[in-house]
C-alpha cells in the first residue's frame, strides 16, 4: 500500500472518531438549551396533547442514549429530521443555503492564499528592507480587527459611501437562474447568462475580502517567518554555492519548505472562515448556513441545529484531510516515513 | 602562475558600532594541483576567506572587501556577481560541514545531481545526468548508485551522503575544490574515511584543494602546505612536514599540542591565549 493510500485511510479513520464525538457533543448541547422543543415548535396555543404527541414522535422523552441511538440511525439515512422553523427536511435547508456559504469561503479562502503568499515571499526575499516592513504594516492592519468589523467597515466606504458593490444579497433580483448546483456563479454559467454571472461575482466580492482579510495577514506573517528561516538553512547556501539561480532558489529551494508549515495554519484558517462567515453573511445579508444557523438557534430548532453542526464539522474535516494530503504530497519526509537505504 | 592568488585580503563588517575588521590582509597561493590546508580556531576568519573565494560575501551589503583574489587569472572582486556566479559550480566548488544538511530535503539525490550537472552543461537530458550520476557514484565507491539517486538525503546515512557531496562538488571537473570542515558532523571513522576518499579523488583528478579546518591533525595527511590562521592574519606557513617538523610561531606549537589526532566534533581547546600569538608571521618557504 503506498504511503499516500496509507495516510488518507489513517485521516480518514481520525475523522470518523472526531465525528462521533462531535455528534454525541453537538446532541449534548442541543439538549441543554433550556425550553421544550415540542412547546416552542407549536406555538403557545398547542394543548397538552398535541405536544405529547409531538414530544414523542421527536423520541423526547426516550433517554438520552436512546435519543442518540435515533439521531444517529436517522443521520446515516441520510435523514436529519424536519426543520421546526422551515417546516422542511433540514437536508433540504441545508442543500440550498450551504453552496452559498461554500462560495463565499471558497473565493475568501483562494483570496487569502493569492495575496497572503506573494506578501510573505516578498517581504522574505526584501528582508530587513522597505517591501518588508510595508508588508508586516498591511499584515498587522488585517489582523487587528475581526471580518465583521471589516465587513461592516467594507460595506460603508465601498457599498455606502461609494456605491461600487452591491450592499447586500448574492446576485440581482432581475435575474431568475435556474438553482443546479446552488453555486450561483456555477449556476449562472450553466444558463450561459454572462451578465448574471458578472451580478453574482460582483456581490460576491466584497463579503469574500472581509472574511479573507485576516488570513492574509497571517498567511503573509507566516510566510515570511518560515522562508526566512529556510534562507538560513545550509542547503541553501550549497545551492547559493553551485551558483543556481536567485530566482530559482526563491522559488524551489526557500519556498517549497517553507510553504508546508504555512498550509497547516492556512488550513486552520480556512476553517475559521466557516465560523466568522456567520458575522459576515449578517452583516451582507448573505443567504447562506451561516445566517440559517444562527436563525435556528435562536428558534431553538434542534434537528436544525444538529444538522448544521455536523455539516460544517464535515466541511472542517474535509479540509483538513485535503491539507494533510497537500503536505504530504509536497513534503517527501512524510510521503517515505521510513529510512530506506543506509 | 598559481590557479588561486589571494594577496592583502581584508574584510571588514559595518555594524551599528562601526566596522568590525575580521580579516587583516591575507596572503595565500595555490597551485593548479596543490592542496592547501588553511587551519585555525573557530571565528579565525576561515569560512569567510571561503566566501569571499566563491564569490558569496561580495553579495553580503555589510561586507567591506579589499585586496586582490585571482582566480585562474581573474580577480574575483572586480567582477560582476553574474560573472562570479557563472565561475560557481563550474570552475569551484564547495563541501560543507553537515552532507545531509546541505543536501535539499525537498528533492532526491538525482534529482540535485541534475542541477548540478547542468550547470556546465545547461541542456543535459534527465536521462543523460542519470547515466553520468551513477558513473561518478561508482566512482565515489557507493554501492547500488540507482537506489541512491531515487533516494532522499535523509533516507541515507551520513556517510553516505557525505559520499553524494564529494561527487557532485567534483561532477563538473572544478578547478577548485573548497572544503570547509567537511565532515565534522560525521562519527571519526566516518570523517577519516570520506577524506581518504575526497583525498584520492583530488589526486586523481589534479583538482586544486583549500582544505578548511579547526584541526592541525585532520590536515596532516592531507595538505601539501599549511597555512596557520590566527583571528584574520596568517601566522606561519610551510609545507605540511616542515611545519610539522618545526612549528616557529607560538599559535602553531598551542595548536599542535592541543589536538594531534582526528576528532570528531568541538573545536580545539587552545591552552592559552597569549601575546606571542601576535608576533609577526612565519613562512617555511615552499620546499622542504
Ligand atoms: N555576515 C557577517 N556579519 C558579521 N560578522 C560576520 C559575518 N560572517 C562572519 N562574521 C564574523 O567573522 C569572523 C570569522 O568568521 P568565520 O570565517 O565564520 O570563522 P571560522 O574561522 O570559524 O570559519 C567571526 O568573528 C564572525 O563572527
Ligand atoms: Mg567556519
Amino acid at each position: 500500500m503506498s504511503g499516500f493510500l496509507r495516510l488518507l485511510l489513517n485521516r480518514l479513520g481520525i475523522s470518523l472518531i472526531v465525528l462521533v464525538g462531535v455528534s454525541m457533543l453537538i446532541f449534548a448541547i442541543a439538549r441543554i438549551i433550556p425550553g421544550d422543543p415540542a412547546r416552542i415548535a407549536l406555538g403557545p396555543n398547542a394543548n397538552a396533547e398535541q405536544i405529547a404527541k409531538l414530544r414523542a414522535e421527536m423520541h423526547l422523552d426516550a433517554s438520552l442514549p436512546v435519543q442518540y441511538g435515533h439521531f444517529v440511525v436517522d443521520v446515516l439515512r441520510g435523514d436529519l429530521g424536519t426543520s421546526l422553523y422551515t417546516n422542511r427536511p433540514v437536508t433540504q435547508d441545508i442543500a440550498q443555503f450551504l453552496p452559498a456559504t461554500l462560495e463565499l469561503v471558497f473565493l475568501a479562502g483562494f483570496i487569502m492564499v493569492a495575496v497572503g503568499l506573494p506578501l510573505g515571499i516578498l517581504a522574505a526575499h526584501y528582508r530587513g528592507r522597505w517591501q518588508d516592513h510595508l508588508v508586516r504594516v498591511i499584515a498587522l492592519l488585517t489582523v487587528s480587527a475581526p471580518a465583521f468589523v471589516w465587513a461592516v467597515i467594507l460595506m460603508l466606504l465601498f457599498a455606502f459611501y461609494l456605491p461600487l458593490f452591491p450592499i447586500a444579497g448574492r446576485i440581482s433580483d432581475i435575474y431568475d437562474i435556474e438553482r443546479t448546483t446552488g453555486f450561483l456563479t456555477i449556476d449562472t454559467l450553466l444558463a450561459g447568462n454572462w451578465t448574471a454571472f458578472g451580478s453574482a461575482v460582483h456581490h460576491l466580492i466584497l463579503p469574500a475580502i472581509a472574511l479573507s482579510l485576516s488570513g492574509i495577514g497571517q498567511a503573509a506573517r507566516l510566510t515570511r517567518a518560515n522562508m526566512v528561516e529556510t534562507y538560513d538553512k545550509p542547503y541553501i547556501e550549497m545551492a547559493q554555492a553551485y551558483g543556481f539561480f536567485p530566482s530559482r532558489i526563491a522559488r524551489s529551494y526557500a519556498f517549497k519548505p517553507s510553504l508546508i508549515p504555512s498550509l497547516t495554519i492556512i488550513g486552520l484558517d480556512f476553517a475559521a472562515m466557516l465560523g466568522n462567515a456567520f458575522l459576515v453573511e449578517a452583516v451582507f445579508a448573505w443567504p447562506g448556513l451561516s445566517r440559517y444557523g444562527v436563525a435556528v438557534i435562536l428558534r431553538k430548532d434542534l434537528n436544525a441545529i444538529m444538522g448544521t453542526v455536523l455539516i460544517i464539522a464535515i466541511t472542517f474535516l474535509i479540509v483538513n484531510i485535503i491539507v494533510d494530503l497537500m503536505i504530504a504530497f509536497l513534503n517527501p519526509r512524510i510521503r517515505y516515513s521510513t529510512r530506506g537505504t543506509s | 602562475m598559481s590557479l588561486l592568488h589571494i594577496k592583502d585580503l581584508r574584510l571588514g563588517f559595518k555594524t551599528l558600532a562601526g566596522q568590525v575588521d575580521v580579516l587583516h590582509g591575507i596572503d595565500l597561493d595555490i597551485a593548479a594541483g596543490e592542496k592547501i590546508a588553511l587551519v585555525g580556531e573557530s571565528g579565525s576568519g576561515k569560512s569567510v576567506t571561503a566566501r569571499i573565494v566563491l564569490g558569496l560575501l561580495q553579495e553580503t551589503r555589510t561586507a567591506r572587501i579589499n585586496g586582490t583574489v585571482q582566480f585562474d587569472g581573474q580577480d574575483i572582486n572586480s567582477m560582476s556577481a553574474r560573472d562570479r556566479a557563472t565561475l560557481r559550480g563550474t570552475e569551484m566548488s564547495i563541501i560543507f560541514q553537515d552532507p545531509t544538511s546541505s543536501l535539499n530535503p525537498m528533492f532526491t539525490i538525482g534529482n540535485q545531481f541534475t542541477e548540478v550537472l547542468r550547470r556546465r552543461d545547461p541542456k543535459l537530458s534527465k536521462a543523460d545526468s542519470h547515466v553520468r550520476a551513477t558513473t561518478l557514484l561508482d566512482e565515489v565507491a557507493i554501492p547500488d548508485p540507482a537506489r541512491v539517486l531515487r533516494a532522499y538525503p535523509f533516507q541515507l546515512s551520513g556517510g553516505m551522503n557525505q559520499r553524494v557531496m564529494i561527487a557532485m562538488a567534483l561532477a563538473n571537473k572544478p578547478k577548485l575544490l573548497l572544503a570547509d570542515e567537511p565532515g565534522t558532523a560525521l562519527d571519526v571513522s566516518v570523517q577519516a574515511q570520506t577524506l581518504t576518499l575526497m583525498r584520492d579523488m583530488v589526486v586523481q583528478n589534479g583538482t586544486s584543494v583549500l582544505f578548511i579546518s579547526h584541526n592541525l591533525g585532520v590536515v596532516r595527511e592531507f595538505a601539501d602546505r599549511i597555512y596557520v590562521i590566527y583571528r584574520g592574519n596568517i601566522v606561519e606557513d610551510g609545507p605540511t612536514d616542515a611545519l610539522f617538523a618545526n612549528p616557529q610561531h607560538a599559535y602553531t606549537r598551542a595548536l599542535m599540542s592541543a589536538v594531534p589526532r582526528i576528532t570528531g566534533v568541538g573545536i580545539p581547546e587552545v591552552p592559552e591565549v597569549s601575546d606571542d600569538f601576535l608576533a609577526p608571521r612565519i613562512s617555511h618557504g615552499d620546499a622542504l
